[in-house]
């Protein structure tokens, strides 16, 4: 049946090759309309509460995603640093995208006096205070209020804060890229800080198009030497690349065929599949290379109807390890990313089987046929490194069975220490501007993680504000919570304005009235909802740290379950709420995702094979891998984060593949010899030499991505080649003792499929 | 010679001429708005707020407006019944008492902030201010088209939030029919459209239809029982009289 196929496809080699341009060509032209997403906050899923609740009140209150501008000096209390506050200020005012801005120039103050209430701005925008007396007392009026001490100046007073939101439907990548050039063209002489999320995702999305503009030509260059060195022909290099680089262009193409944005996870897409796609070519590659025969076509007839099944199960199993990410992940962009790379593995997969072959055919790129008598013993890869393992294997197979048990052991022992993060300043190295004003917005302000808690109710009864009130104050009691807001507060002050101390009022009709003044002051959009019924309470949280979030959470979810009542309903939302999901999502993710991907891969390999023994000596070597892995990141300390979440997975996916093509060959030559020890040799002589060319490819591939910029892609790329390591020399170590030993108990026999 | 002196002479005062004229155009056209707007001794009212949301959703509030001259007023909440009795009165210098009779007392509230909406109306503080318009802006006329004349208003000082105000006065009445607020980034972030009614010998405002356009949320103000010279005097607009 594979030999039928076989023929047909070298018959249709042109209408092949056609059709293969002709879509490389359409796809190509579409992803020129590719659009880049790179905020993480359209990737929360909506069935979650807490996260749905927090991109309602995104439009509900004038914008949840905020971005913070420091501006740091000696003493921020002179007429000219104020008057720059004010320029960052309106410049940021007349941006479009931006929601709401406050700054020390334009915030809401309610001071109240013997004569009356002011209600106003702290600082007169239009006539700044100009004299040292006017200075020092704004600055001691700031330093004497809770609202502002901390929370817009630093308390040690060298340092004010501009806080923004931006709209809910704005392009907001390219918002914070507008503020950034605006504010830096005001080419103002105190130091700025960029921070908040917005402006993260931006400076992250730049970085990792950076890394890949100037990464994927050097892997493109890496990959192709090893290749060259390894097949020592033209062809060996060409067919592999083309066809990774065809499978790249059509899964772009389809993403916006198909109305999908590249995020921050999904741009790394191009990496994989370089490494992925180039994988399948290099195995029918080295199979026709390996193919005796006296007719070229023959060969290529041969060697193609051999090497269809194994190629195909390495590139379905990959596929399944890409899939599995759709039914753990908690982000929508890791789920878009184990779509979108198992489609394009798949593409992989059609161009290796019908595409290169036909290329083959088509222009007569059989190669110069290697002398078949001993071509391998030329090989330094057979000589030095291949024939060595197959003599220590077969002496000493219970020694090195006792080897992997120790690494093994280590490994587990390693897990212990495996940590997750999610903080995204983590992402950037640590003299990273924006990692450096991270850490000055946590030191100065607070940090930039927004809380929110929403209350449902009516705004106006004195019950729900002083519900506000004591949750307020319950927050204060966490060492990381600074400063909070809610319209309660103002009514506070209000009525104490009023003369009437500082409380919320018993009768409704007082708040009412209080209200009356409060109305149409630009914060109330922020604070309330425009029907009265749904406000909530702005906080920042000062820690970044999975623990500190984990305990300020349940406290606060506690909290809420006690004092929900039927006429006050309370909700906890904000980013260390979406954190806290994110990170318990890490490890579930990771575990359903893998159990999920070695279920698949078990049943698919023992199916094919038409053996679950084999289906289980398969997935061996790479449980071993991941279980290398995950010991390796908690020995180096290499947190779990989004994307070296996503390496377990595709270790999975890519490591399935040395396996499978060893189980393949050694059925294949274990019906040829009838042998299994002669079996076992030769597989690991032949399947064992495209094993490692894969290796060292795909590894070499990964490990550019330690020049990133990005410390999870640098971690991600050492933890790809560290698992490519791992299961190859699995495959032709750990799968070769495991059979031997299987063997040496009871003889296995070739099974006719 | 002397021709030719004539001849350039003319020449110049009639260019001259024209050139003043358009300014001093503009600086009359304004006054006679003022005048227009600010001409009645006293006037008394009834005054309806509509406030019209994006989804088109209303509320509306009622008040009594008694105004001497054009910077005494006091406004009188009376409708809906949980601001009903609530009284704003504005005296010169930016001066202004509020009464709230749930707390049954009085404060003097000072608005530094002009720029911040007034009672959750589309009207800022600045947009309320009685202050003659030929006093806040520098008016240069644009174009004179059908029955308007277009100014341009550019703000005396630094003290306002817009960049430049658009007019569109009658020609024949002199009242405004159409203003259009710029902020300092140049955008058109409000449009306020007026209907004017002659009531004896004022015009006078009975529908003000303030559009803010970044909101897309609009106010409307109307006037009814509208009544002036009524003889009001300034013992009407007092702190004591706030309380009634």
């Amino acid at each position: 049946m594979m030999e039928k196929l076989s023929r047909i496809i070298i018959k249709l080699k042109w209408i092949i090759v056609a059709s293969v341009l002709a879509l490389t060509i359409f796809f190509g032209y579409q992803s020129k309309f590719l659009t880049i997403n790179s905020d993480i906050l359209s990737s929360l899923p909506d069935d979650d509460p807490a996260a749905s609740l927090y991109k309602t009140i995104g439009t509900q209150f004038g914008g949840n995603d905020m971005g913070m501008i420091v501006l740091e000096s000696d003493n921020v209390f002179k007429t000219e640093i104020l008057q720059h506050i004010k320029q960052i200020t309106d410049s940021l005012r007349y941006t479009d995208g931006v929601s709401t801005v406050t700054s020390l120039t334009n915030i809401l103050d309610i001071k109240s006096s013997e004569w009356g209430i002011e209600i106003g701005k702290l600082v007169d925008e239009h006539n700044l205070p100009n004299k040292q007396s006017q200075l020092d007392s704004l600055k001691n009026y700031v330093f004497s209020k809770e609202m502002y001490k901390g929370a817009i100046v630093s308390e040690d007073g060298t340092a004010s804060v501009v806080m923004f939101t931006l709209l809910p439907d704005a392009d907001k990548q390219a918002v914070a890229k507008e503020i950034k050039s605006k504010i830096k063209n005001l080419n103002l002489p105190e130091t700025l800080y960029f921070g908040g999320l917005p402006m993260m995702m931006n400076d992250i999305s730049d970085l990792i198009l950076a890394d890949i503009v100037w990464l994927l030509p050097i892997v493109f260059v890496i990959i192709a030497l090893i290749l060259l060195l390894s097949f020592k022909s033209f062809r060996g290099v060409l067919l592999p690349l083309l066809t990774a680089c065809i499978a790249v262009i059509w899964t772009i193409g389809i993403m916006v065929v198909t109305g999908y944005e590249l995020t921050i996870i999904s741009n790394i897409i191009p990496v994989v599949l370089l490494a992925v796609g180039s994988a399948y070519p290099i195995h029918v590659l080295n199979n026709i290379n390996h193919t005796l025969g006296k007719d070229r076509k023959q060969i290529l007839i041969k060697a193609l109807a051999y090497i269809m099944v194994p190629v195909f199960l390495a590139a379905v199993t990959t596929a399944m390890g890409f899939i599995s990410f759709v039914f753990g992940a908690y982000l929508t962009m890791i789920k878009d990313f184990g779509i979108f790379t198992a489609v394009g593995t798949l593409i992989a997969l059609l161009l290796s089987i019908f595409f290169v072959p036909a290329l083959i055919s088509a222009f007569s790129m059989y190669g110069k046929k290697v002398e078949t008598d001993q071509p391998e013993k030329e090989n330094i890869l057979t000589h030095k490194i291949l024939q060595p393992i197959v003599t220590l294997l077969f002496k000493h197979p219970k020694y090195s069975l006792t080897a992997w048990g120790i690494l093994l052991l280590l490994s587990i022992g390693g897990m212990f220490f495996l940590k997750t993060s999610v903080n995204m300043a983590d992402y950037f190295k640590k003299d990273n501007p924006t990692r450096i004003s991270e850490d000055v917005m946590q030191k100065k302000f607070g940090g930039s993680l927004p809380i929110f808690v929403v209350f449902e109710g009516d705004l106006q009864s004195p019950d729900v504000l002083k519900m506000m009130i004591k949750t307020e104050h319950f927050m204060k009691n966490d060492p990381n919570i600074d400063m909070t807001q809610s319209v309660a507060d103002l009514v506070e002050q209000m009525n104490e304005a009023m003369g009437e101390g500082k409380m919320i009022p018993d009768d409704k009709a007082k708040i009412e009235q209080l209200w009356f003044l409060l109305n149409g002051q630009d914060v109330m959009t922020q604070l309330v909802s425009e029907d009265l019924d749904k406000g909530i309470i702005q906080s920042r949280f000062a820690s970044v740290d999975s623990k500190n979030i984990n305990e300020f959470t349940s406290k606060m979810n506690k909290f809420i379950q006690e004092n929900n009542r039927e006429n006050i309903k309370i909700e906890l939302t904000g980013m260390p709420s979406v954190y806290v999901k994110l990170n318990n999502s890490l490890i579930q993710s990771q575990y359903s995702s893998l159990i999920l991907a070695i279920i698949m891969v078990l049943l698919l390999v023992g199916l094919m094979l038409r053996s679950i023994s084999k289906g289980v000596y398969a997935t061996i070597p790479i449980i071993a891998t991941i279980m290398i892995l995950f010991g390796f990141m908690g020995i180096t300390g290499i947190p779990l984060d989004i994307a070296t979440v996503l390496v377990g997975s595709i270790a999975l996916g890519i490591g399935i593949d040395y396996s499978i093509h060893f189980i393949t060959g050694f059925n294949f030559y274990l019906k040829e010899t009838g042998d299994a020890e002669k079996a076992i040799e030769k597989t690991i002589l032949i399947s064992g030499k495209a094993i490692i060319i894969n290796v060292i490819s795909v590894a070499a591939g990964f490990l550019v991505l330690i020049f990133s910029q990005i410390v999870p892609l640098q971690n991600f790329g050492i933890l790809v080649a560290l698992s490519m390591f791992g299961s190859g020399i699995g495959a032709i170590t750990l799968l070769p003792i495991i059979l031997i030993l299987a063997n040496r108990k009871r003889k296995i026999v070739a099974n006719n499929h | 010679m002397i021709k030719i002196q004539t001849v350039v002479l003319t020449a110049l005062i009639v260019a001259g001429s024209i050139f003043s004229a358009n300014a001093q155009d503009a600086s009359a056209i304004l006054k006679k708005m003022d005048d227009v707007m600010y001409s009645p001794k006293d006037m008394t009212g009834k005054n309806k707020i509509i406030l019209i949301d994006k989804a088109n959703k209303q509320e509306i509030r009622e008040a009594t407006i008694q105004q001497k001259g054009n910077d005494k007023r006091i406004f009188r909440f009376t409708a809906p019944a949980s601001q009903s009795g609530i009284a704003v009165l504005s005296l010169p210098d930016d001066i202004m008492y509020l009464y709230l009779p749930a707390f049954g007392k009085e404060r003097r509230i000072a608005t530094s902030a002009k720029n911040q909406n007034f009672a959750g109306t589309d009207f800022s503080y600045e947009d309320m201010e009685s202050v003659l318009f030929s006093v806040k802006y520098t008016p240069k006329l644009v174009k004179t088209e059908g029955n308007v004349y277009t100014l341009e208003l550019t703000p005396i000082g630094d003290k306002s939030d817009y960049s430049k105000v658009m007019v569109q006065v009658n020609r024949t009445d002199y009242y405004p029919e159409l203003m259009e607020y710029y902020d300092k980034g140049n955008t058109k972030v409000k449009e306020a459209k007026y209907t004017f009614k002659k009531i004896g010998n004022y015009w006078n405002a009975a529908e003000i239809e303030m559009t803010d356009l970044k909101k897309n949320h609009k106010t409307k103000m109307q006037m009814s029982d509208v009544k002036y010279d009524t003889g009001l005097t300034d013992d009407d607009l007092t702190v004591r009289k706030l309380k009634q």
